[in-house]
C-alpha cells in the first residue's frame, strides 16, 4: 500500500467520506451521477493502488460489468420499447438493457470504492472509530487481527513439523489430505487455547475489566481534518439537497425518463464530482506543494 | 459460578430488541426504500437490514461488560476459523469456518457463537478485502452460531457427532447457502426476480454442496477433539461458563 | 521501605497433596534487584504469581503476604494493575492487541487515563525503550526481543513500583536476552523500580542482581548476595550450583574452601583478574590456599582425576529428577547414572544378534528396535566415565572408543565413514522470493555418518533455512543437497522420514496431537503396517529411553518445557531415524534439562545416529557437540571439532574460554579451566 495524502487524514474524515460515496453510489441511478461516481472511483483507485488497480479493473471488473449488463435483459422483460424477442418468446426491451447497464455500473462503482476503502481504512482506523461505541467488540477485533497472523505462522510450523513425521498435507488422496489438514487444525487449537490463557492473564494483569476504561488513539483531529470535514459536509449537504429536489431522479420503467438538467442540477452535479474527487484533489495539491517546496530548498 | 438466570435475562432483552427491530425498524427501512428511494435500491436496503440484525448482539454484549476471558475465547475461536482457511489452502471451498462457529455455539452459547461467526466473517475480509459481501457473510456465519447455541440449550442439538454433522450440513446448505445466494442476487442482479434467484441457487448449488460436505467432514473429525479441548480449558482454567 | 513481607507462605494446588510452596519467609525492600532461581517446577512462577494476587493460582494457601504494609490480597485491583508490573515468560502471549502503540496504551486505557496523559506516557516509554522506529508497526512484524521489550514497556507505562518478571528471556536469543536484561537493570538503576526476576540465564543476570534467592522444592534454600549465595550453594553441594556463572564455578572448583569471605568472581572480567592474580601467585611460589584446598575437598578432589566435575556441575541426571539429592560432589553422582544404561546393557547381546540392521551403507538407527542407543554409554562407563577428565585431549579418542565399542557389538566394520556422507551440501543457493536476497549463499559442507554436528551463529544467518533444506521442506535453486546420497526434496515424505531422517522442531508442541503422552506416542504409527505388539514394544522402548514413565498419563501441554522436549524426542525417534535434525533444542530449558537433553543426544549419537543441531547455545555445543560450524551470512564460515573451534574464536565462545583464553586458549569448558588450574599447581 502506498502512502497517500487522504489516508493520512483522521479516520472520521476517511470513514465519513467512504460512507457517503458508497451510499450515493448505491442510490443514485442518474447517468450523470453514475458517470461521475464511476470515473472518480477509478481515478482514486489508481491513485491509491497504482498499477495493481488498473490490472484489477481491467481483468476482473470489466468482464463482470459486461456480463451483468447482458444478463439483466435476459431476466427482466419490463419496459415498453421492445427491441426483439428471445427464442423462448420473451421480449428484450431497451429499458431493461439501459437499466442493466446502470445497475452494473452502480455495482462496479461500489466494488471500486471498496477497493479504495480497503487501502485507506486500515483495521486500526476502524478499531479506533468503533472503540468508542463498542469497546469490547473492537478489542476483540484487535485481538483477532493480532492472532490471525500468529496462527498462520503456527499453522506453517505445525504443518512443517507434521510433514517431517511423514504427514504431508500436500500429498496423497483428498481424504488423506483433509485428515492431515484437520490434524493440523486440531493441534493448532490446543496450542491456541493454552497460550490464550496467558494472554488473558496479561490483560487482567494490566487492569482490563476495571470500570471507566478509556480508549486511546494516535489520531488527532487537527485543523486540516476540520477543513476537510467541513468541505465534505458542505458537499454532502448540497448533494442531499439535490436528491431531495429530485435532481438525481431517473425512472427506467415502463419508459426511461430523466429529469432535465437545471442550473441547480448542474450545481449538484458539480458538488458530487467535487466530493468524489476529494481524495484525488488532496493528493494532487499536496504533490504540487511538495514539488514547489522541494524546488525552493 | 451460576450465571444461568443472567443468561436468560440477556436472551429476553435481546429478543425484545430484535423484535423491535424486526417489527418496526426493518419495515420502516423497506418503506423508505420503496417510497423515498424509488424502490429497486435492493443492495442498499438489504445491507441496512443485515446490519440491523447484528445490532442487538453488539449492544447486549457491550452492555454486560464482558471479562477478559470471554473476549479471549471469542477472539481465539474467530482467529482459528480465519487461520483455518490458511491450513486448507490446498483444498478450495473446503473451509472450516462454519464447523468452528457451530462448535463455539454449542460450547459457549448462542451469543458467543454469533460473535465468533460475525467476527470471523469480518476479519477474514480484512485479509481478503472488504466489500458489500462482508455484512452478508458476517450475518450468515453469526446466525448459524447463534442457532447452534440456542438449539443446544433447548436440547434439540446434541454434542454427538451425528447430531452436529446433520445440523452442520443442513445449516450450511440451507442457512448459509440460502442467505448468501439472496445476498449475491441483491448484489449482482439489479432486479430481484424469482428466475434470477433460482438461477443463483442453481449456479451456487455445487459450491454450497462442497461447503456443506466440508462442514460435515470437519464436524465429523474435529467436533470431538475440539469440544474436548474447549472443555479441558474450561476445567483447567475455569474459562467461561456456557 | 519494605515492599513485600512474606511470612510462612505455603501453597498447594487443588487436588495435590504436595506443597508447591512451603514455609517461605521473605522481605523485599524498595529498589532491590532480586533474582530468583531454581530448577523448573521448584515453585518460582507460583511464588511470583502470588506477589500479584490477581494472577495467583487457585489452591490452598496459608501464611501472609504483605504488600507495602497491607495484606496483598486486600490491595484493590487498580493498585495491583498499576503498581505491580508483571511480565510473562512468552513474549507472544503477553501482547494483546495488534499494534505496538495500542499495546503500549492498553494498561493506561484500563486505568481510565485521558487522551493527553496516555499520549505523554506512551511517548515517554517509546523514547526510554527506543521504540520510536517501530512505534506504528503491527506486532507480528516484530522480533522476539522487540516483543518482550514491548511487554516490558507497556507494563512500565503504568509506572509500577515493583516489576516482576517470570523468566523473561527464556524464549529469546542470547543477544536480545542480554539487551533485555540490561534494560531491566537500567530501569532498576535509573528509576529505582524494585525488580523481582526469575531467570535461567544466570551467567548474564547475576552480575546485575543485588540478591539471589534459590528455591528448591518450594522452599528457600539460599537468600543472599549472588556471590555469597553461590558460595553457600557450593558448600551445600547443591546441584543448582551447576547453573551459576562459569567464573564462579571455576573459582569454586579451584579455590574451594580457600576463604569463604573472599568474593568469588561473577563476571568474565572479574574471573580474568582473579585468574591472573592466582596464576601469578602460583608462579611466584607456594600458595597456602592450595594446600588447604586439597585437604578440604578431600576425596572429591581425588575423584576429579577420573570423573570430572563437569557431570555433577552441569546438573547430574539424578539431581535433575528433583529429589533432595544434595550430594557432596560429583563423585557420588556417577553410580546413579549407570543403572538405566546398565539395565539396557544386559539385554543388549541378545537383541544385538537378531538385529534387523542388514543395511550396509547406513549406520543403524538402533534407536527403537528394542536395543536402545542408551546402551552405548554403559559400554564406556568402565573405560573412562561418562566424560573424559581432560576433554580437550581425550575427547576424540573417547568418542571413537565409544563408537567402535558400539560397532563391534553390532558386528559392523569400523570403516563406515568411507560410505556416502549423511548430509552433504554442494554449492547450494537458496532464496525465499524470486527477487529477494539469497538466504543461503554458496553453501557447501558435509556431515559424516555418526557425527554430532552443531551449526552455530547469530539470528537470521540461514541456520534454520539450512535445516529446512535438509528436510526437503525447501528446495535450493542451485546446487545439490543430499541426505544419505539422495535428494530430500525429491523423496516422498513417506520415504524420507521413515528410518532415514527425523526432525525435532523448535517448538515441540507442534508435534503433539493427542491428549496424553502415551496416546500421542502411539499416534505416530497411525496407518503404519505393524502389529499391535510391535507398536507397543517400540513405544515402550522409546518411553524407557526418554524416561517418560511418570508422565505417560499427562496431557502434553501440562508438561514442563524440558519434559515436552523429551516427549517430542521420543516421538520422532519412533520413526527410527539414522539422522536426527534439531532446531534450537535448548531454547527455554533450564540447566538440568539441558544436561539431560545433552546426555540423551550423546546416547543416541553413540548409538550411531547422526545428529545435526542448530543452536545459539554456545555452552551446550561446546559441551556436547563433536563438530561445530560457524554460520554467517548464508554460509558456513569455519568448521572444526568443537573444542578447537571455540578455542579459535575470540568472541563467539564460552564464558570459561573468554575468561581463561589468554592463558589456555584451548580450555573451553569450566571443567577444562579447572583442570588446567589444578595441573599448573
Amino acid at each position: 500500500m502506498r502512502r497517500t495524502a487522504f489516508s493520512s487524514y483522521h479516520p472520521i474524515v476517511n470513514f465519513t467520506y467512504f460512507a457517503a460515496v458508497l451510499v450515493f453510489a448505491m442510490l443514485f441511478m442518474h447517468p450523470v451521477f453514475q458517470a461521475v461516481a464511476l470515473v472518480s472511483a477509478l481515478v482514486n483507485s489508481v491513485l491509491l493502488n497504482g498499477r495493481r488497480a488498473v490490472r484489477f479493473n481491467l481483468r476482473f471488473l470489466l468482464p463482470l460489468f459486461v456480463l451483468m449488463a447482458v444478463v439483466n435483459p435476459a431476466f427482466s422483460h419490463a419496459g415498453v420499447t421492445i427491441l426483439f424477442y428471445l427464442r423462448d418468446g420473451n421480449p428484450v426491451t431497451l429499458e431493461s438493457i439501459l437499466y442493466g447497464i446502470a445497475a452494473s455500473c452502480a455495482y462496479a462503482t461500489v466494488i471500486v470504492w471498496f477497493s479504495c476503502y480497503n487501502a485507506v481504512m486500515t483495521s486500526d482506523k476502524f478499531i479506533y472509530l468503533f472503540g468508542r461505541i463498542m469497546p469490547a467488540l473492537s478489542l476483540i477485533l484487535s485481538m483477532v487481527l493480532r492472532f490471525v497472523p500468529r496462527y498462520r505462522q503456527q499453522v506453517k510450523a505445525i504443518s512443517d513439523a507434521q510433514k517431517c513425521v511423514g504427514r504431508d498435507v500436500t500429498q496423497g488422496n483428498p481424504l488423506r489430505r483433509a485428515r492431515n489438514g484437520i490434524r493440523i487444525l486440531s493441534v493448532m487449537t490446543t496450542w491456541a487455547l493454552e497460550n490464550a490463557i496467558e494472554t488473558a492473564d496479561a490483560m487482567k494483569s494490566r487492569g482490563y475489566g476495571l470500570p471507566n476504561r478509556t480508549s486511546f488513539s494516535i489520531y488527532r483531529f487537527d485543523g486540516r481534518d476540520r477543513n476537510a470535514f467541513a468541505a465534505m459536509a458542505g458537499l454532502i449537504g448540497v448533494v442531499l439537497l439535490g436528491a431531495a429536489f429530485g435532481e438525481n431522479g431517473i425512472r427506467y420503467f415502463p419508459s426511461v425518463h430523466v429529469k432535465h438538467a437545471s442550473p441547480f442540477g448542474v450545481a449538484v452535479y458539480a458538488a458530487y464530482f467535487m466530493l468524489c474527487m476529494l481524495p484525488a484533489a488532496i493528493q494532487i495539491v499536496e504533490e504540487l506543494k511538495w514539488k514547489s517546496i522541494a524546488s525552493k530548498n | 459460578m451460576r450465571r444461568q438466570p443472567l443468561t436468560d435475562r440477556r436472551l429476553t432483552r435481546r429478543t425484545l430488541l430484535a423484535a423491535a427491530l424486526i417489527l418496526v425498524v426493518i419495515p420502516a427501512t423497506m418503506l423508505l426504500g420503496i417510497f423515498a428511494l424509488n424502490d429497486r435500491k435492493y443492495l442498499f436496503v438489504s445491507l441496512l437490514i443485515v446490519l440491523y440484525t447484528m445490532i442487538p448482539f453488539a449492544l447486549v454484549f457491550e452492555r454486560r461488560k464482558p471479562q477478559a476471558r470471554e473476549l479471549i475465547v471469542i477472539a481465539v475461536l474467530a482467529a482459528i476459523a480465519v487461520a483455518g482457511r490458511a491450513a486448507f489452502f490446498m483444498l478450495p471451498e473446503f473451509k472450516p469456518v462454519v464447523a468452528i462457529v457451530i462448535i463455539a455455539g454449542v460450547c459457549f452459547g448462542g451469543e458467543a457463537g454469533f460473535l465468533v461467526g460475525a467476527a470471523s466473517g469480518f476479519v477474514s475480509n480484512f485479509f481478503f478485502g472488504q466489500g458489500p459481501w462482508t455484512p452478508w457473510q458476517m450475518f450468515c456465519f453469526g446466525i448459524i452460531g447463534f442457532i447452534a447455541g440456542v438449539l443446544y440449550k433447548k436440547g434439540w442439538l446434541k454434542r454427538s457427532r451425528i447430531s452436529l454433522c446433520v445440523f452442520g450440513g443442513l445449516s450450511t446448505l440451507v442457512v448459509y447457502g440460502g442467505i448468501i445466494n439472496i445476498g449475491s442476487v441483491m448484489m449482482f442482479d439489479p432486479v430481484l426476480t424469482k428466475e434470477a434467484l433460482l438461477a443463483s441457487y442453481a449456479s451456487g448449488f455445487w459450491f454450497d454442496s462442497v461447503h456443506a460436505v466440508a462442514t460435515v467432514l470437519f464436524l465429523f473429525f474435529l467436533s470431538r477433539p475440539m469440544i474436548e479441548k474447549l472443555d479441558r480449558t474450561k476445567v483447567k482454567y475455569g474459562l467461561i461458563e456456557p | 521501605m519494605e515492599i513485600y513481607r512474606i511470612k510462612e507462605l505455603s501453597f498447594a494446588f487443588p487436588l495435590q497433596d504436595k506443597h508447591a510452596l512451603s514455609g517461605i519467609d521473605l522481605a523485599i525492600g524498595a529498589g532491590e534487584f532480586v533474582a530468583i532461581c531454581g530448577k523448573s517446577g521448584c515453585g518460582k512462577s507460583t511464588l511470583l504469581r502470588h506477589l500479584k494476587p490477581i494472577l495467583a493460582p487457585h489452591g490452598r494457601l496459608s501464611g501472609t503476604i504483605h504488600y507495602k504494609g497491607r495484606p496483598a490480597a486486600e490491595t484493590d485491583r487498580r493498585t495491583q494493575a498499576a503498581d505491580i508490573g508483571f511480565v510473562l515468560q512468552n513474549p507472544d502471549n503477553g501482547i494483546v492487541t495488534d499494534k505496538v502503540w495500542h499495546e503500549l496504551a492498553f494498561g493506561l486505557e484500563s486505568l481510565g487515563y485521558g487522551q493527553q496523559t496516555i499520549r505523554l506516557r506512551v511517548a515517554e516509554m517509546a523514547s526510554f525503550f527506543g521504540i520510536q522506529s517501530w512505534f506504528r508497526k503491527p506486532v507480528n512484524e516484530l522480533s522476539g526481543g522487540q516483543k518482550q521489550l514491548l511487554n516490558l514497556a507497556s507494563v512500565m507505562a503504568m509506572h509500577p513500583s515493583v516489576l516482576i518478571l517470570d523468566e523473561p528471556t527464556s524464549q529469546l536469543d542470547p543477544i536480545s536476552a542480554v539487551d533485555f536484561l540490561e534494560t531491566v537493570s537500567k530501569i532498576n538503576r535509573e528509576l529505582g523500580t524494585t525488580v523481582i526476576l526469575t531467570e535461567h540465564r544466570l551467567e548474564e543476570a547475576l552480575p546485575l542482581a543485588d540478591r539471589l534467592i534459590v528455591l528448591d522444592d518450594g522452599a528457600v534454600i539460599a537468600d543472599d548476595s549472588p556471590r555469597r549465595a553461590g558460595a553457600w550453594l557450593h558448600g551445600l553441594g547443591h546441584p543448582m550450583f551447576a547453573s551459576m556463572p562459569s567464573p564462579m564455578r571455576i573459582y569454586a572448583g579451584v579455590e574451594a574452601g580457600a576463604d569463604p569471605a573472599a568474593p568469588s568472581p561473577l563476571t568474565v572480567k572479574e574471573g580474568r583478574q582473579w585468574l591472573d592474580r592466582r596464576m601469578n601467585g602460583v608462579a611466584g611460589g607456594a600458595n597456602a590456599a592450595i594446600g588447604r584446598k586439597r585437604e578440604l575437598i578431600g576425596e572429591s578432589a581425588a575423584a576429579q582425576g577420573k570423573k570430572p566435575e563437569s557431570m555433577p556441575s552441569e546438573a547430574p541426571p539424578a539431581a535433575a529428577e528433583g529429589s533432595q539429592s544434595v550430594s557432596a560432589d560429583g563423585a557420588e553422582i556417577l553410580p546413579s547414572e549407570v543403572p538405566p544404561s546398565a539395565a539396557v546393557a544386559e539385554s543388549r547381546p541378545a537383541s544385538a544378534n537378531d538385529l534387523a540392521f542388514a543395511d550396509d551403507n547406513r549406520m543403524p538407527a538402533g534407536a527403537m528396535s528394542g536395543n536402545l542407543p542408551g546402551s552405548a554409554p554403559a559400554a564406556d562407563v568402565p573405560q573412562s566415565g561418562a566424560y573424559p577428565a581432560n576433554p580437550a585431549i581425550n575427547e576424540a579418542t573417547a568418542r571413537e572408543a565409544r563408537k567402535s565399542a558400539w560397532r563391534l557389538l553390532l558386528d559392523k566394520p569400523v570403516a563406515a565413514p568411507a560410505a556416502a556422507p549423511a548430509v552433504s551440501f554442494k554449492d547450494v543457493w537458496f532464496k525465499y522470493d524470486k527477487n529477494g536476497p539469497d538466504a543461503i549463499k554458496d553453501l557447501s559442507f558435509e556431515v559424516k555418518k555418526g557425527e554430532f554436528y552443531c551449526l552455530v551463529g547469530g539470528n537470521g544467518t540461514g541456520k534454520s533455512t539450512t535445516l529446512s533444506l535438509m528436510s526437503g521442506l525447501l528446495r535450493p535453486y542451485r546446487g545439490k543437497v543430499r541426505i544419505d546420497g539422495r535428494n530430500p526434496a525429491a523423496l516422498g515424505a513417506d520415504e524420507l522420514f521413515a528410518n532415514l531422517l527425523a526432525v525435532l522442531p523448535q517448538n515441540p508442541q507442534t508435534l503433539f496431537v493427542k491428549k496424553t503422552v502415551e496416546l500421542d506416542l502411539h499416534e505416530i504409527f497411525d496407518g503404519a503396517r505393524l502389529t499391535k505388539e510391535q507398536k507397543r514394544e517400540k513405544v515402550e522402548a522409546a518411553i524407557r529411553f526418554a524416561e517418560l514413565e511418570p508422565l505417560l498419563g499427562m496431557h502434553p501441554y501440562d508438561l514442563s518445557g524440558g519434559e515436552q522436549q523429551r516427549a517430542a524426542l521420543a516421538k520422532v525417534l519412533l520413526l527410527e531415524p539414522s539422522i536426527l535434525l534439531l532446531d534450537e533444542p535448548t531454547k527455554g530449558l533450564d540447566g538440568f534439562f539441558k544436561a539431560k537433553l545433552g546426555e540423551f543426544l550423546q546416547k543416541l549419537n553413540a548409538g550411531g545416529v547422526t545428529i545435526v543441531m542448530v543452536s545459539h547455545d554456545i555452552e551446550f555445543c561446546a559441551r556436547y557437540g563433536e563438530t561445530c560450524a560457524m554460520f554467517f551470512d548464508g554460509g558456513v564460515i569455519a568448521s572444526k571439532a568443537a573444542k578447537p573451534f571455540f578455542a579459535g574464536n575470540g568472541f563467539y565462545t564460552t564464558a570459561a574460554n573468554r575468561m581463561a583464553r589468554h592463558r589456555w586458549p584451548d580450555a573451553v569448558t569450566a571443567e577444562d579451566v579447572i583442570a588446567r588450574c589444578d595441573d599448573s599447581r
